[in-house]
């Protein structure tokens, strides 16, 4: 059968937030097409992958990228894939293969807290979001309906109706933490897409402790299940097909794609509109990349803003041991955090932060850390139990500020299809380095009320990255500024929108998976509602504020 | 809940189910080993095929993981696979065993001796609990896995832990205190 070769919408990524936006299109009677770079692979290659790994600390190591889709590797050594400018690396990760890089998340589904949208009208920093968080609110709901999401009641982010579900029963380890450290901070259930029951067909969690980097039973929401959905709706899906270029006419609407097969045979779809999101890293690229006589700086940037503003989430953590048995690794990898410190007025100074306790079993790096240390005989055992017992760590989420200097560009290295490398440019500010500061009073307290010792700091000034990557396309309302507009669309091209967490102006404090999924079923909405294919039953999107 | 790995600790031959046969070269390596730990590694040794090689290796890898039993056809991959890398492994495991018994040396301490001068011998035991307590074999660029649910460091805590990607139990199973 002939691989399809137009549609009413073309899709160029099929993630979590590509795939959900094609079910949503394509649900409203629309004919999608999605183009996705990388290869399938099933949920039990990748848990098989995983158990025969001789890296079980790299949870990229059951998704090594394909020839003609690439994406960054660090291990066992780096790939050179994403180029680093410096001064600080941005070792960003994700995933080119059906279903995006949330095969590899654990699941955290947070919402905004309300202030993060207005940052630079109540704390001077950062900018503010087009929307506010009402209008945002119907939206976060109806993703947290389609993922299956829970949590905590009590987390700063106010809701008009419930989660579908109860929160996920919360670990013996955490709750030992909520206890212990209830004299000063409220420790409470994450806000997870993970099942506490069966939920659309997919069961409740039993604990496997793998959610990074595969849940073997997808008790968690993935974009693979997500991509799945998309497909029984009626999209139509195109592997290994690596969007190198988007076409345009005289009028700058988009007319067509044009990607590589496996083979590098070229090969060109067309579509009456185009959404990209094929991430914070890949869709800025593909923009740059489609550059022409007419856009010589790129697609959709007559702003100069297409990469800028880049973020993410760095952290830094400690370790230490509790005076009691705790024994992490029983039940999901990461259940419980403290949210008090994510809004207030100190943004003004530093980076607000979420605090997150980890419950990934310690067995991996402990004996990893015990054999390095030469530590042979009876004793590894011992210490090794000790260690599985008894160690804890604790990391905060800093928030990071929009700043037009850290990008993503075009570098001068190719990858093997001959495309030009993403290249990053990327530094930690005063304002997270502060905020890190700040954090490590906590770290301190929350060890002394487990009765911590052995306190091992993360390395000064190393930050771990999250992978979040967020601000790429920021939406916005002047289109000096913003490559989006406040619905998706981009300023400077009728029929081109933007979906994915490049699109979130500010990062705030929470996972980006959640904020960029909302805003793009809204985008998604108010495209029906222009088309004047809105299906029954759904709300119209606001407005938002118009800043 | 399921429990696996336990079981793979046994001293007897796991193709065959039939304990190894005994022969005067193992009787004379462990005979000649002194020391708290050396007792505890009779059971093992017995357990053996017989050649010099394989008990050298066994007896070598009873003392670095400190366990008096180890499953004999994983040890046999393992082995095959660290000689597979390092065509000297079979002397070099020899000269360590050797040395341990001639110097009395503690496992505990034997990697900062072994550091300390210098030896060749210096990335040999940690290659060799790195199989058995990792499962894994070969160095970062061509390492691989042998073993992951009867690799010694998801076995020893199998009482309380699952290795990941199993299932713990059922729903909320993991609310109880581990005991």
């Amino acid at each position: 059968m002939a691989e399809p070769s137009s549609a009413d919408f073309v899709v160029i990524g099929s993630g979590i937030i590509g795939a959900l936006t094609a079910r949503k299109l394509v649900l409203a009677g629309a004919s999608v097409l999605i183009l996705e770079a990388g290869p399938r692979v099933t949920r039990g290659e990748l848990t098989a992958r995983f158990r025969n790994s001789p890296r079980r600390g790299d949870w990229m190591s059951p998704y090594p990228p394909v020839p003609w889709a690439p994406h960054p590797i660090y291990l066992p050594k780096d790939n050179g894939y994403l180029v680093q400018a410096g001064p600080y690396p941005y070792a960003a990760e994700y995933i080119r293969q059906v279903g995006g890089t949330t095969w590899h998340w654990a699941a955290h589904a947070w919402r905004n807290v309300p202030n993060d949208f207005r940052i630079k009208t109540l704390y001077g920093v950062g900018v503010d979001w087009p929307i506010d968080y009402d209008d945002l609110e119907p939206w976060y709901q109806e993703a947290e309906e389609i993922m299956g999401v829970s949590g905590a009641p009590d987390t700063g982010s106010p809701r008009k109706k419930p989660f579908p579900m109860e929160p996920v029963a919360e670990p013996y380890a955490m709750r030992r933490i909520r206890e212990r450290c209830a004299s000063a901070y409220p420790v409470v259930t994450n806000t997870t897409a993970r099942n506490s029951r069966t939920y659309d067909g997919r069961p409740a969690c039993c604990g496997n402790n793998s959610c990074q980097p595969i849940c073997p039973i997808d008790a968690q929401y993935h974009g693979g299940v997500a991509i799945a959905s998309a497909e029984k709706a009626g999209a139509k899906l195109l592997t290994n097909a690596n969007v190198y270029k988007l076409e345009h006419d005289a009028q700058g609407r988009i007319t067509a794609a044009q990607y590589y097969d496996s083979d590098k045979r070229s090969h060109r779809v067309t579509g009456k509109t185009f959404i990209v999101a094929a991430n914070g890293i890949e869709s800025p690229r593909l923009l740059l990349l489609s550059a022409s006589d007419k856009y010589p700086r790129g697609l959709a940037n007559s702003s100069d803003m297409v990469g800028r503003n880049l973020m993410d989430h760095p952290s830094t953590s400690l370790t230490f041991d509790a005076d009691e048995d705790m024994w992490l690794g029983r039940g999901p990898q990461s259940p419980s955090s403290i949210n008090t410190l994510r809004d207030g007025a100190f943004r003004s100074e530093h980076a607000p932060y979420r605090l997150d306790f980890t419950n990934i079993s310690r067995v991996n790096g402990a004996i990893t850390a015990l054999i390095a240390g030469g530590v042979y005989g009876p004793e590894i055992e011992k210490r090794l139990r000790y260690a599985c017992a008894r160690e804890l760590n604790v990391k905060n989420v800093l928030e990071v500020l929009p700043d037009p200097e850290h990008r993503i560009t075009l570098a001068d290295e190719k990858d093997a299809m001959g495309i030009p490398k993403p290249q990053a440019h990327y530094a930690i500010d005063d304002y997270t380095r502060k905020g890190a500061e700040r954090s490590k009073e906590d770290f301190r307290r929350i060890a002394s009320l487990l009765g911590g010792t052995n306190l091992r700091f993360s390395k000064e000034g190393d930050y771990a990255n999250n992978q979040h990557i967020c601000g790429t396309l920021s939406f916005g309302s002047d289109p000096h500024k913003f490559v989006c507009d406040p619905w998706g669309r981009t300023h400077d091209h009728e029929n081109l929108f933007c979906v994915g967490t490049g699109v979130l102006p500010t990062c705030g404090t929470c996972n980006s998976t959640e904020n960029g999924l909302a805003i793009a079923l809204r985008t998604a909405s108010h495209i029906l509602d222009q088309a004047g294919t809105r299906p029954a039953g759904t709300p119209a999107p606001s407005p938002g504020a118009g800043k | 809940m399921h429990r696996r790995g336990r079981e793979a600790i046994v001293a007897v031959d796991s193709l065959t189910g039939r304990p190894g046969r005994t022969d005067a070269t193992r009787r004379r390596l462990l005979g000649s080993f002194v020391g708290a730990y050396v007792a505890s590694l009779v059971p093992f040794a017995i357990a053996q095929p017989a050649d010099d090689d394989s008990a050298a290796f066994s007896a070598l890898s009873g003392i670095l993981v400190g366990r008096s039993s180890l499953d004999t056809a994983l040890g046999k991959r393992l082995r095959d696979a660290l000689a597979a890398d390092d065509p000297g492994f079979a002397k070099s495991t020899h000269d360590l065993l050797a040395l341990i018994e001639q110097r009395r040396l503690d496992p505990l301490t034997l990697q900062s001796v072994l550091d300390g001068e210098k030896s060749p011998l210096a990335t040999l035991p940690g290659r060799i609990v790195t199989a058995w307590y990792m499962g894994i074999v070969g160095d970062p660029e061509h390492a691989r896995c042998l073993a992951f649910e009867t690799a010694l460091c998801n076995v020893v805590v199998a009482d309380i832990l699952e290795p990941p990607t199993y299932c713990h139990g059922a729903y909320a199973s993991w609310t109880r205190k581990p005991t």
